[in-house]
């Protein structure tokens, strides 16, 4: 049996290692003391600076973390609510939607980008916060829609004609019925989209304008203009940081499911 | 609680271009347990579900105690629906779901706890209240979405296939404990199903339907004993049906002239003149067989003979396939009652004789 | 389905994605025909001056380079992620397995560019390693070139691959190899008759996910790559920013969409299925895919029994 799968075997731990290199690179120089690329030994100097004296850094932390909540909750809502709709009942534009919730799916983050950014200094918008703001709602919305639905299928339309049999109303169909059985789908939809705001790069780059930093694009400035190996401690801090996010949101969400 | 009456009259319904409906008319009576029976696509769930008010008709009414209820939405009409998948909610417990009506009213919680302990004890399901839908048993969930829909008081309970899920066993069960809170609350039923034997089972009458058509309204043995249509008598058990002219009329007696037989005698209490093309039916079971030529003088008694095609053994019956010296061939159930019944053996190829009273075969179509 | 408040509830969602993602591709298209501004923006004249630039041979050069690349990268990323797709549906650990495979993920984007920039940079791990092993002297240039951006492209995107080729395999019947060995096909031969057309489906899945990004990549070939492996995200790029020539960069982007749209329709409808269906499956099927590489084991480990079901 063992030496039926050597081949795939042998790719499989390749692999794995290749994804792991990098990470282990970052850990290892977050504890370097010197600043250039050699091992010096060991220090948590990094770590202090992170914490410390990195005030633009924070700043487009807090950026990051307002733009992934805020875009998330109205994608959440919005393509919640659009599934909704879609799934269960006819109206004029609905195979539109559809279409369009699957479009972003396979045009290139930079198309996403550039389109809006036209967009938004055709129309004389300022960039900032709001427009970047703006891009992830709207790159966030398909994904939501998608999650959503995909739990939606699962059920049947006469869930819905019970509840009006019972004497619910549409809205109180949707807010009793609907949306608590669809929980799931819509905590995994929402926790997407704020992964997929905080992860964002190109989209951000370029609707982004003054004041409006997010991490990812402090890291690419970082990156540009003289790497600091604070951006090592900060990797580190990160890939803690959503292991015990995640850790912490699957144990909810089973809560939730148990409950 | 009381049923009501509900009287169906000239509702027709189509999706597109297909005809789900043509013309129906019914009177189901108070407290009755009444089933619409007919195969997939027949219309009888598009029927359930324009009484329910999830469907409105084209053309025709729909009375409720008289009041005519198509204007009403489905929770305006004292009426409500057991659906053929539970459609339970999933995020509510078995004691939210039946709760769930009540509480949409904002009945004190006091009133809801006591009434729906009551209906959680009438579908014996008082211990399992706190339990998500997905921890029960098919036929725990079934009971809950009776329970659900009876906490209404509606005086109408419609049923659309609510057994099809279960297992067969299981079925056997739930169409007991239906048949039992029937007759506790005493509202009226209406029971949609495709199984013959779940409709003749516990039905006070039933309604056979196809292609949208009503074809015979009547209690199960009348259904089943004299089905007015060649359909309903293939539809309902297993049967032997074949065609012929009418050779003479004798009071009730039909004689009946076919190439496959002969001359066949059988009962019709209003039969159309001789010469007419019909169709008769003889159930497997009324068909008596035997080695020996029966020795009988009674006149109306049917006798064939053939040869043993097929025994198929079953245990408690045997179902044979006997061909006709006319080429037909005939299904014969014989039961095995009891040691004394057992007679000879009769094996594949045996020639034998087959008999059956006139009175035990109908006439049941005349044919253009 | 039934006609009720979906019109209502679906309104939101549709105003939303036809302002912020339907106009802006109209708009380009528009552009695309238009006189460029004297500082980016355009002049109102009907132009195909950005049609013509188009056709030089810096961006047929580019252009070509994007293919070569994005073919490439995506090429190497499927030959990986097939075994490995395959070893993880034939194990008994597939959660860990899973695991193992996503946590890399939990890093921001840029910060596992970075990584690899620190790995094969002059001052580097890997120079580090090899002087310190005594094996060169100088260090060696890695980065920088075409190799550096394919490979970094192949790691970003190796789970995207990995995923769909690991769901659809997992699927896969595996008594039906055992069913061709038994007539007598070798195991490669098994594999390539029984199992590769039967996960038909996974692999294109696994191509559209991988090759769609990598076409449009920008921040790779900007940071590890130097001009040869300039890319057409690239061009757009400065196109918009530095030249502000809007017409242009419109007009890149609008070729570069109509490459991947009618690509992703050739594809589906070479496998087979209806090209809109497909396309809304493979939307589907990545937007599920995502949301465990995402916000990992939430919802990738549904085994484990994570959700309510």
């Amino acid at each position: 049996m063992k030496r039926r799968s050597s081949f795939s075997r042998a790719v499989f731990i390749g692999t794995i290692v290749f994804l792991f290199m990098p990470l282990f690179v970052l850990v290892l120089y977050s504890f370097n003391e010197s600043k250039s690329g050699s091992w010096t030994g060991f220090s948590l100097r990094w770590y202090i600076k992170l914490f410390s004296d990195s005030p633009d850094l924070w700043r487009a932390f807090g950026n990051s973390a307002i733009i992934a909540l805020g875009s998330a909750l109205v994608a959440t809502v919005i393509g919640t609510l659009g599934a909704i709709g879609v799934n269960w009942y006819r109206f004029r534009l609905r195979s539109y939607l559809r279409t369009v919730t699957f479009l972003p799916m396979i045009l290139p983050e930079i198309i996403i980008g550039v389109s809006l950014l036209i967009f938004f200094s055709g129309l004389g918008f300022k960039l900032g916060l709001f427009t970047v703001f703006v891009a992830h709602v709207s790159f966030n919305l398909p994904f939501v829609f998608l999650l959503v639905l995909a739990r939606l299928e699962e059920f049947d339309f006469s869930i819905i004609e019970a509840a009006r049999d019972l004497g619910a109303n549409d809205t109180q169909t949707l807010m009793k019925v609907i949306v608590p059985m669809t929980m799931p789908g819509i905590v995994s939809g929402f926790l997407t989209a704020v992964t997929l705001s905080l992860e964002d790069f190109v989209i951000t780059f370029f609707v982004t304008g003054p004041g409006a930093t997010t991490l990812p694009l402090y890291v690419y400035s970082a990156i540009r203009f003289g790497v600091s190996p604070v951006i090592n401690a900060l990797s580190v801090v990160m890939i803690l940081g959503t292991i015990a996010l995640t850790w912490s949101m699957r144990n909810f969400l089973k809560y939730i499911a148990a409950k | 609680m009381i049923g009501s009456d509900v009287v169906i009259e000239n509702v027709s319904k189509s999706f597109g271009d297909f005809a789900a409906l043509n013309d129906v008319s019914i009177g189901i009576k108070k407290g009755e347990f009444f089933s619409l029976l007919g195969p997939s696509g027949c219309g009888k769930t598009t029927l359930l579900r324009i009484i329910a008010g999830f469907e409105q008709p084209e053309s025709g009414t729909v009375l409720l105690d008289g009041k005519d209820v198509l204007p009403l939405p489905p929770d305006g009409r004292k009426a409500n629906t057991v659906f053929q998948n539970y459609a339970l909610f999933p995020h509510l417990t078995v004691f939210e779901n039946v709760a769930f009506s009540l509480r949409l009213k904002k009945q004190p919680e006091a009133a809801v706890r006591e009434r729906v302990n009551e209906y959680l004890r009438l579908v014996e399901l008082q211990t399992h209240g706190s339990k998500k839908p997905a921890q029960l048993s098919g036929g725990q969930k079934q009971r809950v979405a009776i329970a659900r829909a009876l906490i209404n008081e509606p005086s109408v309970l419609l049923l659309d296939e609510p057994l099809s899920a279960l297992d067969a066993k299981l079925r056997q069960h739930m169409l007991i404990e239906l048949d039992a809170i029937h007759d506790k609350i005493g509202i009226t039923f209406i029971y949609v199903t495709h199984d013959q034997q779940e409709a003749l089972s516990v039905s006070d009458r039933i309604a056979v339907m196809n292609a949208g058509k009503v074809l015979q309204v009547g209690t199960p043995q009348e259904i089943y004993e004299a089905p007015a249509t060649d359909f309903v008598a293939k539809f309902i058990g297993e049967t032997n049906l074949y065609e012929g002219s009418i050779l003479s009329v004798n009071g009730e007696l039909v004689t009946i002239e076919s190439a496959e037989f002969g001359s066949v005698q059988v009962t019709d209490t209003d039969p159309p003149p001789s010469g007419t093309r019909v169709s008769w039916t003889v159930r497997p079971e009324k068909i008596r067989i035997g080695p020996d030529k029966p020795s009988t003088s009674r006149n109306a008694l049917n006798l064939i003979q053939g040869r043993v095609d097929e025994p198929i053994y079953s245990g408690f019956q045997t179902k044979f396939y006997v061909k006709t010296a006319g080429g037909a061939t005939l299904k014969v159930i014989k039961q095995h009652a009891d040691w004394s019944d057992e007679g000879p053996e009769i094996a594949w190829k045996d020639e034998v004789w087959l008999s059956f009273s006139a009175e035990d075969a109908f006439l049941v179509e005349v044919k253009g | 389905m039934k006609r009720g408040p979906g019109g209502l509830y679906a309104t939101p969602a549709i105003v939303w994605l036809t302002v912020f993602f339907i106009a802006p591709l109209f708009i380009i298209v528009l552009y695309s025909f238009l006189r460029p501004g004297l500082r980016g923006g355009v002049e109102w004249s009907l132009t195909f001056d950005a049609y013509r630039a188009i056709a030089n041979p810096t961006f047929a050069k580019v252009t070509l380079n994007t293919i070569v690349v994005a073919l490439g990268a995506t090429l190497v990323t499927l030959l990986i992620a097939l075994p490995c797709g395959y070893y993880m549906a034939r194990s008994k650990n597939q959660t860990l397995l899973l695991l193992l495979v996503i946590i890399p993920f939990w890093t921001n984007f840029l910060i596992r560019i970075y990584a690899w920039i620190a790995i094969l940079g002059n001052e580097g791990f890997l120079n580090d390693m090899l002087q310190a092993l005594g094996l060169t002297n100088d260090s060696i240039r890695f980065l920088y070139n075409r190799w550096a951006v394919a490979l970094v492209l192949v790691y970003t995107y190796l789970p995207y691959a990995i995923l769909p080729l690991f769901s659809t395999i997992d699927k896969f019947d595996f008594s039906l190899l055992e069913a061709a060995r038994d007539l007598g096909a070798s195991k490669f031969g098994a594999i390539r008759r029984v199992l590769m057309p039967n996960i038909k489906g996974g692999v294109l899945t696994a191509f559209l996910f991988t090759f769609i990004p990598i076409f449009g990549a920008y921040a790779v070939p900007l940071l590890v790559g130097g001009t040869e492996s300039y890319m057409l995200g690239n061009l757009i790029a400065d196109e918009l920013t530095k030249s502000r020539n809007w017409p242009l960069a419109s007009a890149i982007s609008l070729v570069i969409t109509l490459v991947t749209t009618i690509g992703v329709m050739l594809l589906v409808r070479a496998n087979g299925a209806n090209v809109l269906g497909g396309g809304k499956e493979a939307s589907e099927a990545k937007a599920e895919q995502s949301a465990p590489l995402l916000n990992a084991s939430l919802v990738a480990l549904p085994h484990s029994g994570g959700g309510a079901s």
